[in-house]
């Protein structure tokens, strides 16, 4: 039973992180380091909102997160963009990014942990187990906040336009989908679900400075196990990862769980590189 | 870009009196201080070098070279202090300890197109440095491996072995980057489904020179390990990896002797902003910005390319004109 929860709630964590770092790399083929820093900048601008300002949590959340995507469409516009055309470009940009990040976040707060506060403070009792309501509200924030960017990108205009990038970018051009500004809206998505889920995450996990790295290999290891550019196959191999972790922590030992991602990544790309929705074409 | 990577009269020149110079420049000015600073900048020249001869050469960017380091560095450590072995043993030992590591990540990641190589070094070199945390009762955790024995107790002695194991790395890779070899490795960055076409086994070629490069990597990561008497996770540590790729950067990627100069030039200047401490890290990917857009063939390389274009010019015997040469490992 602690292993069902416990697990749904890493797994929902990551596929917050994961489909935020697909979403852009379908549509725009930018491969963002930067994403772990947009988890971490949630989480901080969390703390600082609330702890240093003193706003309640509900509107600092909302301030963070906003303020999150506005800093990564600032980033994608004026550093990503001018170096789309190649991918060795953004990883290097991306991942500078990440470091100046790191080491802003650093040289402000130092190394030590920071208390992000919960939401929820209560422990709730399922099926003999207390579980902390904050990790429950994760779960469900990340549901709701997966689901509507799916009924988003099914429904919508907008949505479809996002489909189409992602299907062919040349095409979607010449039919007159202004793909420059979908990707800014793709890139404010994808740093705001990285945010929310820093913000979310921040209560239970260790907020400093370098905490962006494993979210990074994390998110990369459902990508390539899930299909780079596949939504509904990183969220399947978001679950598969958080709980397959979730096992080795109980049946084995916490120490061997970093190790399931990467051994998942490197199994993955000898065996069925294109992963479970991969497409053939990525190679 | 890429002729400069050949081995003419004048670059080799040029090359082994920047060495000269770079051996007798601490007996001149004195100074254990300056050894210090020199030894660890020519043992990030073995890295820089190291990671341009892969990745500079195919376009495979490595962001995880730091795994090679850190895993020749704890090779040196484990058999050194935990084994009791001599220390010359560490360095063939790390050399083939990362040369295994390079097969591992190289033969599933490297057969891909995309960006898998990348990410998988560097998710590896995070993982490894967790690694090191976790299992802290082998690996001393935040601590790290203390007293290691150095290879060389005269500091000025061992300046000058490391300066020489850096002449001959830099010479070997160079070599080859302008062998048949190199040019295949460059033929892979130009366009790598022509060379498929013409039936050479890329895959093959690129996993060797991986593993080229991380012996190289393994074996700086020893002399380090060696040089500092201690080896702490913070060696995998991915800022350890962006700091030879801002190196390469700077020097001119895909010219094996521009990344040595880098190297040089970068250790000498962070030196200088000593003062700074907190900021280095900060200012190293600043500056790697700033060059990715500005810059993008570095500023070493080219540097040398009009000089050397001048000294051509000027006369033919151009290669004895040493103090102005100087500038190829300095500038």
């Amino acid at each position: 039973m602690e292993i069902l929860i416990y697990g749904a709630v890493t797994s929902a964590i990551y596929a917050m992180l994961a489909v935020g770092f697909t979403l852009i790399f379908g549509v725009a083929r930018v491969l963002n380091l930067a994403h772990g820093s947009f988890y971490a900048l949630g989480a901080y601008g969390a703390y600082v909102l609330t702890s240093v300002v003193g706003l309640p949590l509900w509107l600092a959340a909302i301030l963070a997160v906003a303020g999150v995507s506005l800093f990564g469409v600032l980033v994608e516009k004026i550093l990503i963009r001018p170096l789309r055309y190649s991918q060795l470009g953004v990883l290097m940009i991306t991942l500078a990014i990440a470091l100046v990040v790191e080491q802003t976040l650093f040289l402000t707060f130092g190394s030590e942990y920071r208390n992000v506060p919960a939401f929820v403070d209560t422990k709730i009792n399922i099926g003999g187990v207390d579980v902390a309501g904050q990790r429950l509200l994760t779960l469900v924030v990340a549901g709701v906040s997966i689901s509507l960017l799916y009924l988003f990108i099914q429904r919508t205009r907008l949505g479809s336009a996002i489909l189409a990038i992602s299907q062919d970018a040349d095409a979607a051009k010449y039919m007159g989908i202004p793909s420059d500004r979908i990707f800014s809206l793709v890139m404010a998505i994808s740093a705001a679900l990285a945010a929310l889920a820093g913000i979310l995450a921040g209560p239970f996990l260790s907020v400093q400075p370098s905490m962006h790295l494993l979210p990074i290999v994390k998110a990369f290891a459902i990508v390539v196990v899930g299909g780079l550019g596949s939504i509904p196959g990183s969220i399947l191999a978001a679950f598969m990862l958080g709980y397959a972790e979730t096992i080795v922590a109980y049946e084995i030992s916490t120490s061997w769980t970093e190790i399931v991602s990467v051994l998942a990544t490197l199994l993955m790309l000898v065996f069925r590189p294109a992963g479970i929705f991969g497409k053939r074409t990525a190679f | 870009m890429a002729a400069l990577g050949s081995l003419d009269k004048l670059s080799s020149t040029a090359g082994l009196v920047s060495l000269v110079l770079l051996a007798i420049l601490p007996v001149l000015a004195g100074g254990s201080y300056l050894v210090g600073v020199l030894t660890v900048a020519a043992i990030y020249g073995i890295w820089a070098v190291s990671w341009d001869f892969m990745s500079g050469l195919t376009g495979r960017e490595n962001f995880g070279h730091s795994l090679f380091i850190g895993v020749g560095a704890y090779a040196a450590g484990f058999l050194n202090v935990q084994m009791g072995l001599g220390p010359w043993w560490s360095l063939p030992a790390s050399m083939v300890l990362a040369m295994f590591f390079g097969l591992l990540l190289g033969f599933p990641t490297l057969r891909l197109k995309g960006p898998y190589f990348a990410l998988a070094m560097l998710s590896a070199a995070v993982i490894m440095q967790r690694l090191m945390l976790i299992f802290w009762e082998y690996t001393g955790g935040e601590e790290g491996i203390q007293d290691i024995t150095p290879l060389i107790r005269n500091h000025l002695h061992y300046y000058w072995f490391v300066l020489g194991v850096l002449g001959l790395t830099t010479w070997l890779l160079a070599w080859l980057a302008r062998s048949r070899w190199g040019l295949i490795l460059r033929a892979i960055k130009g366009d790598e489904a022509t060379c498929m076409a013409a039936g050479l086994p890329i895959t093959t070629y690129k996993i060797i020179s991986l593993i080229i490069s991380a012996a190289f990597a393994g074996l700086g990561g020893a002399l380090y390990a060696h040089y500092q008497l201690q080896v702490s996770p913070q060696l995998f540590a991915v800022v350890t990896s962006i700091t030879i790729i801002t190196m390469v950067y700077v020097g001119g990627i895909g010219t094996i002797f521009g990344p040595v100069g880098g190297a040089l030039l970068l250790t000498m200047m962070t030196e200088g902003l000593r003062n700074f401490g907190e900021w280095r890290l900060m200012i190293y990917s600043v500056l790697l910005i700033l060059i990715l857009f500005f810059l993008p063939n570095g500023v070493v390389a080219p540097v040398w390319k009009k000089i050397r274009a001048k000294l051509s010019s000027h006369a033919r015997s151009a290669g004895t004109q040493a103090p102005i040469d100087k500038a190829a490992g300095e500038v």
